[in-house]
């Protein structure tokens, strides 16, 4: 009981702090331009994009694919500086000498961004409700908002793979900024899977994003929970792959910068 | 910031350039923004607008690059002067003899130089990956557009970076200042999808009438008066960005000096 205790403490108390750390130097200001702005702008670009490359008829397609790729910002950008910013800031080698329990560390770095991730879709699909139209009428809302959470969580998922890599790399936003532009390719938020090459098609059903973008264009499409349970389980399993590779990662990182004493080298 | 300075120190603006380049080639961060980044907007671009032929793709190529363009002037050009303060380098170029705009417009220009690499990226791309037999209608207003794009952006450019430096609160828009430019300035898709009401903000932006020129010109779709306007308004918009900039340098080299504060964040 005492350790489920100290563990839960420990969950939050790493959870609280890491958002505190990532976001402390952010005015609120700042905060609405990276985290509000910037993808609102993103999916407005998009959105013309595809309705000059369609028609206006097609405007609901991107506004949803271009929503849910909100979920890569906090999923890819904040869970690497969550991982990889306790290098560059001296206090890995700290979290690698606590006793603490590293799973539950790793998943309260996850957490906030998780909340984060989930929270910055929402804000785009009311703006794409707001600004461009978007038609909820016959949405299932509480299962869209499944889809929501789940999506945020396989792609913060594949953010704790990529924030594993931080610790072993310097090219830190090469790799999140490559990332995440692959993930506008081919999580088919803006190209149909259909049309694109069939090695890329495979590629995307390894990805975080595309059965969640899938099953939300379902559900603001008329269709059920029920519908889309399959797509949700296959985005869920896509996400729990991520989290464990990202987890065994970090175990052989941990192991082999202790025997090798290359903690904090660059 | 004048012409008179230019001509007199062309030499060290083209060595900065060609120094700027080297330096940048490796920094993963400039790779990705200069580069990558265009390249897959522009693979994105040419499978969303798949169905609508090669005109269309001639528009994807140039229109990534110049994502690619305003990316680098944002990111890279924009943070040029701070990028010499964090490598403790600042206080040394300022105290040269050479006026430090002078740097910072080679530095610029380089940039820019980098960053048309990405165009010409996308061609290829466009040519091979989708086998579009892709011609620029009008080769010989396409290159004068060009020159006159570079001039204009580097021009920007030199607004932007003291900017940066003297307002470190405007630098926080950097992320969220992206894509509406390529939003605004029809990189992508033609303004006239857009609210008129977001007309005039267009006008006002260098990288918009770039866009027309270039445009104009990769598919023989505008009239010759039409690209003559926007060399016009690119050449005009660089005229007063320069003058803005002469006095921007003037302000935040005083200020540093009188504040002590040139080398501090």
């Amino acid at each position: 009981m005492k350790t489920l205790t100290n563990n839960l403490r420990l969950f939050w108390q790493g959870a609280l702090l890491s958002y505190v750390a990532l976001f402390h130097w952010m005015r609120p200001i700042q905060y609405a331009a990276s985290k509000i702005l910037m993808p609102l702008a993103q999916m407005f670009f998009f959105v013309y994009l595809g309705t000059f490359a369609t028609s206006a008829d097609n405007r609901s397609y991107y506004i949803v694919g271009n929503a849910l790729q909100i979920a890569a910002v906090s999923g890819i950008y904040g869970m690497t500086m969550s991982i990889g910013g306790d290098r560059d800031n001296g206090t890995l080698g700290y979290i690698f000498g606590t006793p603490a329990n590293r799973l539950v560390v790793f998943m309260g770095r996850a957490f906030m961004n998780i909340m984060d991730g989930a929270f910055g879709v929402v804000i785009a699909f009311f703006w794409g409700v707001i600004l461009m139209g978007l038609d909820l009428s016959n949405t299932d809302v509480g299962a869209l908002a499944l889809v929501i959470v789940i999506t945020t969580i396989s792609t913060c998922g594949l953010g704790l793979l990529m924030g594993c890599l931080a610790l072993i790399t310097v090219n830190v936003m090469f790799v999140n900024n490559f990332v995440y532009f692959l993930l506008l390719i081919f999580s088919g938020a803006n190209v149909p899977l259909a049309n694109l090459p069939v090695w890329i098609r495979s590629v995307s059903y390894m990805l975080p994003l595309t059965r969640g973008i899938m099953a939300a264009r379902s559900l603001v499409g008329g269709a059920s929970l029920s519908e889309v349970a399959p797509l949700l389980w296959g985005e869920l399993a896509v996400g729990v792959v991520y989290f464990v590779l990202g987890y065994t990662l970090f175990k052989v990182f941990e192991v082999v910068a202790k025997r090798r004493g290359t903690l904090e080298v660059f | 910031m004048n012409l008179t300075l230019l001509s007199k120190y062309w030499r060290t603006v083209l060595i900065v350039a060609e120094m700027n380049i080297r330096q940048q080639m490796m920094d993963g961060f400039i790779i990705f923004t200069v580069f990558l980044q265009p390249i897959l907007i522009a693979l994105l671009g040419l499978w969303m607008l798949k169905d609508k032929g090669a005109d269309a793709a001639m528009f994807v190529v140039v229109g990534s690059g110049l994502t690619g363009l305003w990316s680098s002037l944002l990111f890279i050009s924009g943070g040029s002067i701070n990028a010499e303060r964090w490598s403790g380098t600042l206080e040394s170029l300022v105290a040269i003899p050479i006026p430090f705009e002078v740097i910072v417009y080679g530095k610029n220009l380089g940039n820019v130089i980098q960053s048309l690499v990405s165009m010409v990226a996308g061609y290829f791309i466009a040519s091979w990956l989708f086998g579009y037999n892709l011609v620029i209608q009008q080769p010989l207003l396409f290159i004068v557009s060009i020159i006159f794009t570079v001039i204009a952006f580097i021009s920007f450019g030199l607004i932007i970076a003291p900017i940066f430096v003297m307002n470190p609160g405007v630098r926080a828009w950097q992320n969220a200042m992206e894509f509406p430019v390529y939003i605004l300035c029809g990189f992508l898709f033609p303004v006239l999808l857009l609210p008129a009401w977001t007309n005039p903000i267009s006008w006002l932006l260098p990288p918009y009438w770039a866009a027309v020129a270039l445009h104009g010109t990769s598919t023989g779709g505008a009239p010759l008066t039409e690209t003559l306007f926007a060399w016009g308004m690119m050449f005009v918009f660089s005229l007063v960005d320069l003058l803005i900039a002469s006095r921007l340098f003037k302000i935040m080299l005083y200020k540093a000096r009188v504040d002590a504060t040139l080398g501090m964040e």
